[in-house]
């Protein structure tokens, strides 16, 4: 998860990497009563790069222009996000500026330091002089003046950056970073050093343990509202909006796989799915499993132009059944008698949308009957015993096979 | 000197993952003496007895090769270095999700104790008929002479499923699992089975944004003792791929385009330079390894 530059400064403030006195804005009025003295830097605290560029930082000299300049920029996008909160921040005078971030290396697994003597805006002149220091065992400070000395620093700047660096690595290690970048650190007259700018990311993963980053970034109520119950299926981009074939398969790879045979077949793929697979690769429990299922059978029938939808899950019997039985279950679903309200039940087409109906409150769906569209279905499963769910399906145009090439085949000839 | 077959515990066996797959191991043959869960001490899931403490659990069953860590992505740490200062000199993390510095760490602690861990988020690996160790589905694998070594479980089943029916059964399968740190990669994998006397034919499946296919290629043109084929999905996937690399991070972080398109396709010419062969689908993959096997 990304922090905010406020939320980055914070922390840096916590650990003693010199920061500017800034105040975070959230309506344009809280300017009136701003303790900082001018001029002023209002910067917009969106995640998107390139802000600067784009307007949403701007420098002001009094209380008027600071108003209006922040009513521009709390309605200025940047790449399609728009601020929440403005940071408004001291101006500051660098004499020189430097790049510095700590980021993990995932094909070293090491963390690696990142130094440029050429930081700021131009990122090409700040690339070509990047160095780096790979932290090999345990940390200690001589690997911030190694790479010091790499970026061509002398002097008293030796001390002041690798003093940054070393508690920029603080951070990182303590809160589980991705990312900590400072940029531009700048070095004033008298030498002393400043972050102008910050970025971490946290790693989701280690998000549970660190009780501080989620206060910091606690979720508005209308975050909250739109939140989804479950994690839904992954969609994977590059699906064409002619295609004919739709793919659900049970991990992020088969999926890829199932795409490259079918687009040999000179067949486009109109969507792809994944069920069954969380971001962090945690098991799934079979209850969640066909709760996803039905959500991409839904999501995949919606597509227009969908000929032919090939549903590709390897698993253990039991995840075979489950599969199954989910498809079944959202083409023919059981038949409840001897339940109250079970005329109103009648009239849903679909196991998804009469699961659903149970819960009161929950609002039923497009009522659409997967089986009035003439869409083949191609299910291939390994395994397991799912006789009884072919039966059920027996009036329904489904073409089973355990053998992933046939299924292939089928899809790419057969619209039934 | 690996050893698959030697006894084995279960860090974590409370989780109900665990108390499912134990039994089901040890029915197929693998050694599982004791499971570990501190506070459950004293109790028996089936028959496995489990302790408080890894060291407990060796005091009483002697020799222990492998430690299976089924526990809480916050907790694997600990638990591997529980098991490290136990001197269990291998260890299964089948827990995913576990934050990628942690494992920085334990590997810097492996590699001082000469403990070789596979994973996090490995599915495990198979011995077919001799020993299963983790959550692969063992049904679809059958003993013979092909090693698997993937990072994704469906394709290693698919794999195995398709050797299978041109009567070419594993002799073993490794999952790597897909986390951004793995303990054990490519490179770590190919000498073992290079070594393993039952292994005639080594079947590479990669990622599309894998980080180690490239260090494995570059391993292979070094040295190709047994033939490799790889295989990675997605060539024909418009989609970017993402490279795990300091530099590569920092350029996409400063919104600095770094050419990264199609990276299956520079995968796999950097293992068709490192002389490799590649399957340009799932279903050529029998054929070569017949063609590998009667070259050999």
């Amino acid at each position: 998860m990304e922090l905010l530059e406020y939320q980055a400064k914070a922390l840096f403030d916590e650990i003693g990497i010199p920061i500017l006195p800034s105040v975070s804005i959230k309506n344009p009025r809280d300017l009136k009563q701003l303790q900082i003295p001018y001029p002023v830097v209002l910067k917009s605290q969106v995640r998107a790069g390139g802000r600067g560029r784009a307007g949403g930082v701007r420098f002001v000299d009094n209380t008027i222009d600071a108003i209006a300049a922040a009513q521009a920029i709390f309605n200025l996008s940047i790449m399609g996000e728009y601020p929440q909160v403005l940071l408004a921040e001291a101006r500051y005078n660098a004499e020189q500026e430097f790049f510095l971030a700590i980021v993990l290396d995932y094909q070293l697994r090491l963390p690696v330091l990142l130094g440029s003597a050429q930081g700021g805006i131009n990122v090409e002149a700040l690339l070509e002089q990047m160095q780096m220091v790979v932290v090999e065992n345990e940390f200690s400070p001589f690997y911030a003046r190694h790479l010091t000395k790499k970026m061509g620093l002398t002097g008293k700047l030796i001390h002041s950056v690798s003093t940054i660096i070393e508690k920029m690595y603080y951070l990182f290690r303590e809160k589980d970073l991705d990312i900590v970048e400072i940029n531009p650190l700048g070095v004033g007259t008298d030498g002393k050093v400043m972050a102008l700018d910050g970025k971490i990311s946290v790693n989701d993963y280690a998000l549970g343990r660190h009780g501080d980053i989620l206060k910091l970034t606690t979720p508005t109520r209308s975050d909250l509202r739109s939140a989804p119950v479950s994690s839904p299926p992954l969609s994977l981009n590059g699906v064409e909006k002619n295609g004919e074939v739709g793919i659900i398969a049970n991990s992020t790879e088969i999926a890829l796989a199932t795409w490259d045979l079918i687009t040999r077949e000179k067949k486009k793929i109109s969507c792809c799915l994944v069920v069954g697979e969380t971001p962090s690769g945690r098991l799934v429990s079979p209850t969640f499993l066909a709760q996803q299922l039905e959500v991409a059978l839904e999501e995949a029938l919606a597509v227009e132009g969908l000929q032919v939808l090939l549903i590709n899950i390897l698993g253990n019997a039991a995840t075979t059944e489950t599969v199954a039985e989910a498809i079944a279950d959202y083409f023919q679903p059981p038949v409840e008698s001897t339940v109250p309200g079970g005329e109103e039940r009648m009239e849903r087409p679909t196991g998804y949308l009469s699961r659903k109906e149970r819960k009161p409150g929950s609002q039923a769906k497009s009522s659409k009957g997967p089986i009035a569209k003439p869409v083949g279905l191609v299910i291939r499963l390994v395994g397991g015993n799912i006789d009884p769910m072919k039966e059920r399906l027996a009036s329904t145009p489904v073409y089973w096979t355990e053998n992933l090439e046939k299924a292939i085949s089928k899809t790419i000839s057969g619209k039934k | 000197m690996m050893n698959w077959t030697g006894q084995v515990v279960v860090q974590g066996i409370s989780q109900a993952v665990a108390a499912h797959y134990a039994p089901l191991m040890k029915a197929y043959g693998t050694k599982i003496v004791a499971g570990i869960s501190a506070g459950g001490g004293g109790g028996k899931i089936q028959d496995i007895p489990i302790f408080d403490l890894v060291e407990e659990a060796m005091d009483q069953v002697g020799e222990v090769c492998l430690s299976l860590i089924f526990v809480e992505p916050y907790q694997v740490l600990d638990a591997a270095s529980e098991a490290i200062a136990a001197g269990i000199k291998q260890i299964i993390i089948t827990t995913a999700g576990v934050p990628p510095l942690d494992m920085v760490q334990l590997l810097q602690k492996a590699q001082v104790n000469h403990t070789f861990i596979l994973g996090p988020g490995s599915g495990g690996m198979i011995i077919p008929a001799k020993t299963w160790l983790g959550r692969l589905v063992a049904e679809f694998y059958t003993p013979g002479h092909v090693g698997i070594i993937s990072c994704t479980d469906t394709l290693s089943y698919e794999v195995a499923l398709e050797l299978n029916q041109a009567g070419l059964g594993q002799s073993i399968a490794v999952s790597l699992g897909k986390a951004g740190i793995i303990c054990s990669t490519f490179v770590e994998w190919l000498p073992i089975l290079e070594t393993d006397p039952e292994t005639k034919a080594i079947i590479l499946i990669g990622q599309a944004n894998g980080n180690y296919e490239q260090a494995a290629a570059e391993y292979l043109a070094r040295r190709n003792k047994k033939p490799v084929i790889a295989y990675i999905p997605g060539i024909e996937f418009p989609g970017d791929g993402i490279r795990g690399d300091a530099a590569t991070i920092i350029a996409n972080q400063l919104s600095y385009s770094v050419p990264t398109n199609s990276t299956v396709k520079e995968k796999i010419a950097t293992f068709q330079q490192a002389n490799v062969l590649v399957a340009q689908r799932l279903g050529e993959i029998p054929e070569l390894v017949k063609k590998v096997l009667k070259k050999s």
